[in-house]
């Protein structure tokens, strides 16, 4: 068996053995950890046959690029009947593939043509976006579309939204506690709130509220944005993450996405520490790693899963960035807290346990691929790749989002690095997650653009 | 498309809506789906019925045919729950066939949601229906941290006014004592016990939402029921003594103290007995004790510290290095 054999050298001991303490107690909760660990043991220590390598000095195997660019290129054509299940997430399967392809240095704009013709006949003229053609608008699939229309850029793609009728939807969305639905008639949550707040920075919607926003208007309210980060502060946990929903168990998904909501709302050293318990918070998003894996869990006692690659490993440059304090520099600044979680764990666990052989990346070894995993573990792993900070610099100077476009990225060092210089990727907007130009190309384009209401 | 929806005479007088997948644009659309014949068909009678805003028998017949083909199509249900309000149906019955989809697609979150909207009806369930608990633990025998049942359960709670009802705290103590690692069902008693009632709006903490109250005050109550913490912690230490090596436990014990006010030192002898240099039994109790020396004796918290970035919990090594500078001290 090849858990038996010597592990490739250059692989500390921290990745090839299993945790110092383990309870004698056994559960169900036990048994998966244990069966997950023993599978990643063989992929982390590089002894799996379907690992072809080539593996390195710190004896991390390569990134398959090509054959993730094919997986990718592949997943945005033609699906079987099986898939039917994907027909309200058409929106989403568009941005996971354009993303990935950006950030495994492809251009996506070669796309742009398909891309409108793809999302025009989901876009509703009440506003927003369905997850296909005459299905309800919902706030997950308007985010996707926007993002998928920044990516491939150009003002063909940026005047295909309809910004009033969106700005009059997300009216209509916004609950009396502050926060939003994802859809009319649908669930309240964290994404809600992520996304509408994306919606509202990105397309330089108007922040007064329109004039049929009942719900938010008898609460009290007069702008889009007020009673977010209030809801969001009543979504930590006493454990210090973040829920979907007031109440319930801290998640890193949703971590990520009222991190980023409250860091596009203002600028994270502010807003974070003013509406999260920023001890208990750390805290909890540092156990989120785990050894021998190395990747990150989105849950106490629940397994690691890539794709927090990005949800939770995302949320660490905005709160690096929120203890970090006010930017006064044009640059890098010059004083840091520095990274707070281990980078080479996550790399590792990315590039040795989340790569398909034939192309794409995935949850967990045994797993399959998927356009999802891929996307964010891609995005992961582009982020520990690079310093994210922010400048007294603003694509949006002196707008409520000043903050959220003054985001900058430089590479680390490679010297520090477990993987390759060539397996680098192109560094996202840690709020946007697109690059950075593509966001500044958006919203620079509809503040030139302004809409009358 | 000779289907069954355009061979039958109740559906005669309408006009299915097509697809429009992109194709018509001329540009190749992209992440398409060969749908079969019959979901392609039932969706465009659906796309038709949901823009005349139909409500009527058929068209709730059509809902349950497009779920059944794709329950996670999210606009379909809305549509349903519309439909069964507007027509007043029997919504036990709506129950009823609900379980069994639930079961049937485990991952699937709009069921969750229509199921709120159906029991947020004063008007039907004044009171909870009775069989909502035993389905639910049907529910967890499937899988015990599913996220989006036990949001619902958390709803039901807040809706029903169940806090001290004494089938929750039977039904999260059966969980915990079947997996006693199942940090759903803690985080669902730290609810019950110490989330905010329905004089204030709900939240993870009480003391959360407000702008001017400090986040270093989320959790703390204002009246405190010594006894009810006091019982707390002892469960708390029970637990602890099954697992030691078990987050979901010891962090609990720490919501049960800050809700209370208390400090972590009066555990210092508890989490002691798990520290015992090679016999060291909880990384958890070594942070307990990290914490506890932090307020005042730094070169203890520091020989804690090190021992979790050198021993005990190395992959966060950069995060303890933090707290150790956190306390003034070069790590």
């Amino acid at each position: 068996m090849a858990t038996q054999h010597e592990p490739r050298p250059g692989i500390p001991s921290l990745f090839t053995q299993p945790p110092p303490i383990r309870d004698p107690l056994t559960t169900e909760t036990v048994q998966l950890q244990e069966t997950t660990l023993e599978k990643c043991l063989t992929f982390l220590k590089g002894l799996h046959p379907s690992q072809t390598g080539p593996f390195n000095a710190a004896g991390v195997p390569a990134l398959l690029r090509e054959d993730h660019v094919a997986y990718l290129y592949e997943s945005l054509e033609d699906y079987p009947a099986g898939f039917v299940a994907m027909d309200a997430s058409r929106p989403w399967m568009v941005y996971w593939a354009l993303a990935g392809l950006t950030l495994l240095g492809e251009n996506p704009t070669h796309f742009r043509e398909r891309v409108l013709g793809t999302l025009r006949p989901m876009q509703n003229a009440t506003g927003g976006f369905g997850g296909g053609h005459g299905q309800t608008s919902h706030l997950a699939s308007s985010y996707a579309a926007v993002l998928a229309l920044a990516m491939v850029g150009g003002a063909e793609a940026f005047a295909l939204i309809e910004r009033e009728a969106m700005w009059r939807w997300l009216g209509r969305l916004k609950q009396a506690d502050g926060g939003f639905s994802v859809t009319e008639g649908g669930e309240e949550d964290v994404r809600g709130a992520y996304c509408a707040s994306t919606i509202i920075a990105l397309l330089d919607i108007p922040l007064a509220l329109p004039s049929d926003a009942k719900k938010a208007r008898d609460a009290g309210f007069e702008t889009l944005t007020e009673g977010v980060a209030e809801y969001l502060s009543r979504c930590q946990s006493f454990e210090g993450g973040i829920s979907g929903s007031p109440g319930v168990e801290a998640h890193g998904a949703y971590a990520f996405c009222a991190l980023a909501c409250l860091s596009i709302l203002g600028a994270p050293e502010e807003t974070i520490p003013k509406h999260m318990n920023i001890p208990l918070l750390l805290s909890w998003l540092s156990a989120r790693q785990y050894a021998p894996e190395g990747g990150f869990s989105g849950r106490t006692n629940k397994l690691v899963d890539g794709c927090y690659s990005h949800w939770v490993g995302g949320c660490w440059p905005l709160l690096q960035s929120a203890l970090d304090g006010k930017p006064q520099t044009t640059g890098v600044p010059s004083e840091t807290v520095g990274s707070l979680f281990s980078r080479e764990g996550l790399d590792r666990y990315i590039l040795g346990c989340c790569q398909t052989p034939t192309g794409g990346l995935r949850d967990k070894p045994g797993k399959s691929a998927d356009s999802y995993h891929t996307c964010y573990v891609l995005t992961g792993l582009s982020a520990t790749q690079h310093y994210h900070y922010r400048t007294n610099v603003s694509v949006s100077p002196g707008s409520a989002f000043e903050s959220a476009f003054s985001w900058r990225s430089s590479p680390m060092a490679a010297e520090e690095e477990v993987y390759e210089p060539a397996d680098r990727l192109v560094a996202f907007h840690p709020l946007f997650v697109i690059p950075h130009q593509a966001a500044a190309n958006l919203r620079l384009w509809c503040e030139s653009h302004p809409i009358s209401v | 498309m000779a289907g069954t929806y355009a061979a039958d005479p109740e559906w005669a007088d309408v006009s299915p809506i097509e697809l429009n997948d992109g194709s018509e644009s001329g540009a190749m659309p992209l992440a398409t789906i060969a749908y079969p014949s019959d979901y392609l068909e039932a969706t465009s009678y659906l796309r038709a019925v949901m823009a005349a805003n139909e409500m009527s028998e058929r068209a709730l017949k059509l809902t349950k045919d497009v779920i059944s083909m794709n329950p996670a199509h999210y606009t379909v249900w809305i549509y349903r729950a519309k439909i069964l309000f507007a027509l007043d149906k029997d919504l036990l019955e709506e129950l009823e066939w609900l379980n069994g989809v639930s079961l049937k697609y485990l991952k699937n979150y709009q069921i969750w949601h229509h199921r709120q909207v159906l029991i947020s009806s004063k008007k039907h369930f004044p009171t909870m229906p009775t069989k909502e608990p035993d389905f639910l633990m049907e529910m967890f025998t499937q899988d015990s941290k599913n996220y989006h049942v036990w949001t619902y359960r958390h709803w039901l709670v807040r809706h029903f006014k169940l806090w001290d009802s004494p089938r929750e705290i039977h039904d999260v103590e059966a969980l915990i004592q079947s997996d006693v690692y199942n940090n759903s069902a803690w985080n669902h008693r730290y609810m019950l016990r110490f989330g905010p009632r329905d004089d204030q709006p709900d939240a993870g903490m009480i003391n959360a939402g407000d702008s001017s109250v400090s986040p270093e005050e989320k959790g703390r109550l204002t009246v405190v029921d010594e006894d009810l913490v006091d019982a707390e912690l002892k469960f708390a230490q029970k637990q602890i003594l099954r697992a030691p090596e078990n987050r979901s436990s010891w962090w609990y014990a720490r919501g049960v103290l800050r809700a209370a006010s208390r400090g972590l030192e009066e555990w210092e002898e508890f989490a002691g007995r798990f520290v015992d240099g090679e016999q060291t039994k909880s990384s958890h109790a070594v942070e307990w004790l990290a914490d506890v020396y932090a307020e005042g004796e730094k070169a203890k918290a520091v020989k804690m510290f090190t021992m979790l970035k050198e021993k005990y919990d190395p992959i966060r090594k950069n995060f303890w290095d933090y707290r150790i500078r956190q306390m003034g001290v070069v790590a």
